[in-house]
């Protein structure tokens, strides 16, 4: 104890007056039955709350099955998986506003490069409003995080793989086993704890998603894609009601302790 | 036949992850012009440096860039001088629960802890201040300079500095010229992380700073979108100038990306 006191003491002070005592705070200013009765009458946090849960689940499963198709496709390059490996990081490098800003140069009706391509081969896209559209906005956000994230669930399983051991993989091959038997009986089940860990990763930036849409959409048109931390960000900083946006808050922890339970038990057991 | 197919995919896959980035590139290379164009123009244009000159010229870009390299710079440094010596007590005296706690803090969704800080920083009137935001991205990356350099430290043999501390060295003599110099590599990883991610940040900046004088380059950029009359050109030009940064650090730690994209958990 006295030897590691002097080590960790200072970051310590730190983090408990970043986190531990603004969390109290929080809960002094949220944590009343006035905040909570609203929150259970509010449609517009319960739609947000339907569309964070709805843009989760969609890019999750889009993000997993591309990144480890991927993550497949490109273990058997070889060499010139480096490469691939490389250029396929790009997007989730980025700064996400400036991620979020070409795809508005994408999107835009009148001008993005979407519609451009499309006028120019003599369609009529006065209909393909994309992002200002209500129907199609919440889609064109899930795309948008689909580019930009990919790449991440695509590099971890990516390692995941290459640190495999060979020799289970050799002897199905040698066995006679196809690709595709050797990858569902053997790949993918030593993968579980690589899987699982980047799915937990994800699906905890996923609910708090909030730079791409206020970029893109700031939440509209209409309230088409609108989230919980786009909604909580309008009613503390917009209307000044820090209370209720405080005890809104507490659901995005509750959320996301749950998750970030399960992740430490993950990491705990490799 | 199936390689070539593979090749194809990936090719495929990878134009479609570099071709918004292209594409914002040449709209900033763009005359006004040629930027809507119909049929757009992919490679054929005449290029123009014009609307780097005038966001630069502007002063207000110049402005939210030094900002930028300001707070992430003074928040790295910050995070690895409190965070490396906590790193090496937890590696030497380990106290696993205490380690996975600090972890903990680094998950918190922003949202909530934004709105507190928000307010304490109002009452200590750090608001639209550099150092109001550098104290806050400390905090931010402080958990994970923990936890990355813990397993760093964890791969260093404690004979080396036991050695050390038997010839006469104190601990903190050891810890600066035995072990310390082992971890550089991570070291060096551990702050292209740091610098990334405060360079990156958007939700506590945009909060945190709303005047000219304070905002940095992403609330800078975000301004211009949200205007009306949106100045397309030095707004692509600001977006390539914010983005060469981060590929230059991720450039430097790719060797380790995956351990910092994992936590640690996988080491890539």
């Amino acid at each position: 104890m006295k030897g590691r006191l002097p080590w960790i003491a200072p970051a310590m002070v730190l983090l408990l007056a970043l986190s531990i005592f603004p969390l109290i705070y929080s809960l002094k200013l949220g944590l009343k039955p006035a905040h909570f009765e609203r929150m259970f009458h509010d449609r517009l946090f319960h739609i947000a709350l339907w569309q964070t849960l709805l843009f989760t689940a969609l890019a999750l499963i889009a993000e997993f099955v591309l990144g480890l198709s991927l993550a497949l496709l490109i273990d058997g390059l070889g060499r010139a998986a480096r490469l691939f490996r490389a250029g396929l990081l790009m997007p989730m490098l980025l700064p996400p506003v400036v991620a979020a800003v070409a795809w508005r140069l994408i999107f835009n009706p009148q001008f993005g490069v979407l519609n451009g391509t499309l006028k120019g081969f003599g369609l009529d896209t006065s209909h393909l409003t994309w992002t200002n559209g209500e129907g199609a906005a919440l889609l064109c956000v899930v795309l948008v995080d689909i580019w930009e994230w990919t790449p991440f669930l695509f590099l971890l399983l990516s390692a995941g793989l290459q640190s495999l051991p060979q020799e289970p993989l050799e002897a199905a091959r040698v066995d006679g086993a196809s690709w595709w038997q050797t990858t569902r009986d053997i790949t993918l089940p030593l993968l579980k704890p690589v899987v699982l860990l980047a799915l937990l990763l994800r699906s905890m930036d996923l609910m708090r998603i909030f730079d791409q849409i206020f970029i893109l959409t700031q939440g509209g048109p209409g309230f088409a894609t609108e989230t919980v931390s786009l909604y909580i960000y309008r009613t503390a900083f917009r209307f000044g009601n820090f209370g209720y946006a405080a005890a809104m808050s507490f659901v995005m922890l509750a959320i996301t302790t749950v998750m970030a339970r399960s992740l430490m038990r993950v990491m705990k057991t490799k | 036949m199936k390689r070539a197919a593979q090749f194809a995919v990936a090719t495929v896959a990878l134009l479609a992850a570099l071709a918004p980035v292209y594409w914002l590139i040449t709209i900033s290379l763009k005359q006004e012009g040629d930027q809507f164009a119909v049929p757009p123009l992919w490679f054929h244009f005449a290029p123009t440096v014009q609307h780097y000159l005038k966001a630069f010229q502007s002063g207000a870009f110049t402005r939210y860039f030094a900002n930028s390299i300001v707070t992430a710079t003074a928040s790295t440094v910050l995070a690895l001088l409190l965070g490396v010596p906590a790193a090496y007590g937890l590696s030497r005296f380990p106290w696993p629960k205490l380690s996975f706690w600090i972890l903990s803090t680094r998950m918190l969704p922003p949202i909530v802890t934004i709105i507190p800080v928000f307010l304490m920083l109002r009452e200590a009137h750090l608001l639209n201040s550099l150092a109001g935001l550098t104290i806050v991205y400390t905090g931010f990356n402080l958990p994970f300079v923990v936890w990355m350099m813990q397993s760093f430290f964890d791969d260093v043999p404690r004979d080396l500095e036991e050695a050390a501390m038997l010839d006469g060295e104190s601990r903190f003599g050891a810890f600066l010229r035995i072990v310390l110099p082992l971890v550089t590599p991570g070291l060096s990883a551990t702050a292209v992380f740091c610098l990334i991610v405060a360079w990156n940040e958007f939700l506590f900046a945009l909060i945190l700073t709303q005047t000219e004088s304070a905002m940095t380059l992403p609330v800078g950029i975000a301004a211009q979108v949200t205007q009306y009359e949106i100045k397309w050109g030095a707004m692509s030009a600001a977006g390539v100038a914010a983005m060469v940064p981060v590929l230059l650090f991720a450039t430097a730690a790719q060797k380790y990306l995956v351990r910092g994209l994992s936590l640690g958990a996988v080491k890539g």
